[in-house]
């Protein structure tokens, strides 16, 4: 069609006719027709618009965006070059070699302004050259050249198909973002299903007294009786969980008022929820109320530490009634073990006295007689006999000897022995041989008492 | 975008100027430009065309490692790829038979695939079913696999070109795979033992064989414009000779386009000519009859290691008897004996040209 149009062309006009183009910047070009032809998007203007398109200055064809003045004469310095026909291909790849020698700037406009002028080889021409100038080059190189930016991140630019050189600080990179990620995860289900689980129960526990309260009493719609209710009802099982932990600690219903800042907080609590029973879909205020329940809690806990921490200290004293949350009770257990020990220890030291005498364990008995210097020690079985030992002289033997009288066994014969004085009957046990009795034992006592009481310290820890 | 320097220069160019110059440079540096910029993170990432082969790796001493390394690779750009690919390409000789090919092969037929050019090592890679459905493939090329179609299927209906290399394959279903490509216009089969096969292609246009071919009957390929022909010899010529009754003119039976005839090595040493289903051989009744027969375009002949046995002698005379536009027919001798090779010439300049300006040229090997 526009061969047909330019061969019309042609005869009329001896001269040469010329096209004006106007790029976006306002100048007009003058330019051979059968050069102007030679890019598609021109030809097509020309033939869209009649004959009368660009023939003159009046009607100019204006060119797109991407074509400025200096792309425009290179383009038009290609075409020149092209449109004739009697070229051969070598010509016109040396030619080609040549004109692409230029700066990346003007290349890339260049391929730009050739691609909005839809002229093929010139934009296979340029994509070539700026494809020679990529390769093989540094990312950091390339960014130079074309002046991009670097913004990418660290973690971005080591996805793993990028640097396979570096597999194995990818493979460590990727496992430490798995690990941190899955761990803010868990950190966030934890988080979730705690207060979640806060508000199961509680709606559980509602619903049970609910259902209790009901049986008991009758409805009534008014929320403040539900309330007090529910406080009453509440406090109960606070009392019930008290008295199955500690002896001796009363709870009275008038030490509700007592409380002062603790029985606040579970009734601030009561109130949000009954305010969550109370509408329709329990979760409304979502984002409110989880988390002051939250909060609640906390602060509800640790008073509660405080005062079981200040009871164990003090023992004794019984004023202060413990608040204790249904969450509180990894702490607190830790405590009550160590007192437990504590007391016991304490009760076997203070009893251990005691102890052995109750189970049969010997002691020892000192006598002395009056006529000679000597003190004898004996070891005595429960209370009424005596055994004389480690008197031996020649032969040695022990012999029984009842403590209150000293009498022989007589199975035993006549004893021998050298110090033994001949009347046994002078052996006497009077004050001053019963207060070193006295301090011997308790000496004695007190440490198999303490070493007995370690193991049984030691024992359960086991 | 804040112009503090100086702007960038190239990112904003439209994205067919920066996919033509993504699929110029090769795939290795392209995939490489993802770390430019943000820009420039996924601009690869919708090229059509992937071509990957050993050079896609670092280079290593250890084979396996260089596979592991390319496998991981080949699957990474699968995955992070966007959009249809059109062209795969994989070219190495280090991967034989792999699972990951199967699975790559069937991401790419759920992608559109219409190129696939297949040349792996030596080993028997079985081609996957999947391949089967890929009815946009416009051209396939096969090397070193075993390829079994199932019964259902009809052939590619836009196959164009096709390429087996040492294939694996019976010859009914290269037949039926032939017969179903109707638009088939390339098609080249190498490497293949004892083939029997009648080519009915309605539009080939190029024809490459290669191999030991028992017989070859181009039954319907009216549009044949190029033939070029390598046949390998049998251990024993003297029973070839007797056994094969291959069949010149069957051979060439309706090729009026045929404008480029190239036949390397042993090319008609096993033929008998025979115009017609006649019993004896008499030249004289070959000249007669077939100046009927035309070869109306046929321009270039080539035949190389020629020995001057009688059939190949024919085969020229009957070339340069038939092609009135003839212009060169170039003889390529295997004689190393200087009268033999003398009487050969001699005997081919006999021959009567139909055409006016055939060449006979001789090429010293």
């Amino acid at each position: 069609m526009s061969e047909a149009d330019m061969a019309i062309i042609k005869p009329e006009m001896m001269m040469k006719s010329y096209i004006w183009l106007e790029t976006t910047d306002g100048s007009i070009q003058q330019v051979e027709q059968e050069i102007a032809m030679y890019c598609p998007m021109i030809c097509h203007e020309v033939l869209q618009k009649g004959l009368g398109a660009g023939s003159s200055k009046n009607c100019a064809i204006s060119l797109p965006q991407r074509v400025n003045p200096a792309m425009l004469s290179l383009i038009l310095d290609y075409c020149r070059f092209h449109q004739v026909p009697g070229r051969s291909n070598k010509e016109r790849k040396v030619h080609d070699e040549k004109f692409i020698r230029m700066d990346t700037k003007r290349l890339c406009e260049l391929a730009s302004a050739a691609d909005s002028l839809q002229l093929k080889p010139l934009v296979d021409l340029s994509s070539r050259a700026l494809a020679r100038i990529i390769e093989g080059k540094t990312p950091e190189e390339i960014r130079e050249i074309f002046h991009l930016p670097d913004d990418l991140t660290e973690e971005e630019k080591l996805e793993p198909l990028k640097n396979l050189m570096d597999d194995p600080r990818i493979r460590l990179l990727n496992r430490l973002y798995a690990k941190k990620r899955k761990e803010l995860k868990e950190r966030e289900k934890l988080k979730g299903k705690e207060v979640e689980e806060r508000v199961d129960e509680r709606s559980v526990d509602d619903l049970l007294s609910f259902i209790n309260g009901k049986d008991h009493k009758v409805v009534k719609t008014s929320k403040s009786k539900k309330k007090n209710r529910k406080r009453k009802e509440h406090k109960n099982k606070v009392s019930h969980n008290l008295h199955s932990k500690q002896q001796g600690v009363q709870i009275v219903d008038e030490t509700a008022s007592s409380l002062g800042g603790v029985s606040n907080l579970p009734s601030m609590e009561e109130d949000i929820f009954s305010l969550k029973t109370d509408s329709e879909d329990g979760y409304v205020d979502d984002g409110m109320d989880p988390v002051l329940k939250e909060m609640l809690d906390r602060e509800v806990e640790d008073f509660a530490r405080r005062l079981n921490s200040s009871w164990v200290l003090s023992s004794g004293q019984e004023r202060q009634p413990v608040h204790f949350s249904i969450n509180g009770n990894g702490a607190t257990r830790r405590l009550t073990a160590f007192q437990v020990m504590l007391g016991s220890l304490i009760l076997l030291m203070v009893f251990g006295w005691q102890v052995p005498e109750f189970c049969g364990v010997t002691r020892k008995v000192i006598m002395h007689s009056p006529s000679s210097p000597h003190w004898w020690i004996s070891t005595v079985k429960g209370n009424s006999r005596v055994r004389i030992s480690g008197l031996t002289g020649t032969e040695g033997g022990d012999e029984w000897f009842d403590l209150f009288n000293i009498i022989l066994d007589e199975a035993s014969g006549l004893p021998k022995f050298d110090n033994v004085p001949a009347n046994r009957e002078e052996l006497v046990r009077d004050d001053s041989t019963q207060a070193a009795e006295r301090a011997y034992n308790r000496v004695e006592r007190a440490l198999t008492s303490s070493i007995l009481s370690f193991l049984t310290l030691v024992a359960p820890m086991y | 975008m804040p112009m503090g320097e100086s702007p960038d220069l190239i990112s904003d160019l439209p994205q067919s100027i920066l996919e033509n110059i993504l699929t110029r440079l090769s795939l290795r540096d392209a995939i490489r430009t993802s770390v430019l910029s943000t820009k420039w993170r996924y601009k690869w990432s919708t090229l059509t065309d992937l071509m990957f082969d050993e050079k896609c790796v670092a280079p290593s001493t250890d084979r396996a490692v260089v596979e592991t390394n390319l496998v991981r690779f080949i699957t990474g750009v699968l995955l992070l790829h966007q959009g249809p690919i059109h062209k795969f390409h994989l070219s190495t000789s280090f991967l034989q038979c792999r699972p990951d090919i199967d699975q790559w092969l069937l991401f790419l037929s759920r992608n559109g695939i219409k190129e696939l050019v297949l040349e792996l090592g030596e080993g028997e890679f079985r081609v996957p079913s999947c391949l089967f459905s890929c009815l946009k493939l416009t051209r396939l090329e096969l090397c070193h696999c075993e390829f079994d179609p199932p019964k259902s299927f009809n052939g590619f209906s836009s196959l164009k070109s096709l390429n087996l290399h040492q294939i694996l394959v019976s010859p009914e279903a290269i037949e039926s795979l032939i017969s179903g490509c109707p638009l088939l216009e390339f098609l080249s089969l190498s490497y293949f033992d004892s083939l029997v096969l009648s080519i009915s292609a309605p539009n080939l246009m190029y024809l490459y064989l290669d191999g030991e071919f028992k017989d070859i009957f181009l039954e319907n390929t009216p549009k044949l414009v190029a033939i070029s022909v390598s046949m390998y010899m049998h251990e024993d010529v003297a029973d070839f000779e007797q056994s094969s009754d291959y069949n010149l003119v069957k051979f060439l039976g309706g090729v009026p386009l045929l404008e480029k005839l190239v036949g390397y090595i042993y090319f008609t040493k096993a033929s008998p000519i025979q115009l017609f289903p006649l019993e004896e051989e008499s030249f004289d009744l070959f000249e007669r009859d077939y100046l009927d027969y035309k070869l109306p375009r046929l321009e270039t002949v080539r035949m190389t290691d020629v020995s001057g046995i009688r059939n190949e002698l024919e085969f020229i005379r009957f070339l340069m008897g038939t092609s009135p536009v003839l212009e060169a027919v170039v003889v390529t001798s295997s004689l190393s004996d200087k009268d033999a090779r003398m009487e050969m010439v001699v005997e081919l300049l006999r021959f009567p040209r139909v055409s006016p300006r055939a060449q006979l040229l001789f090429l010293q090997d």
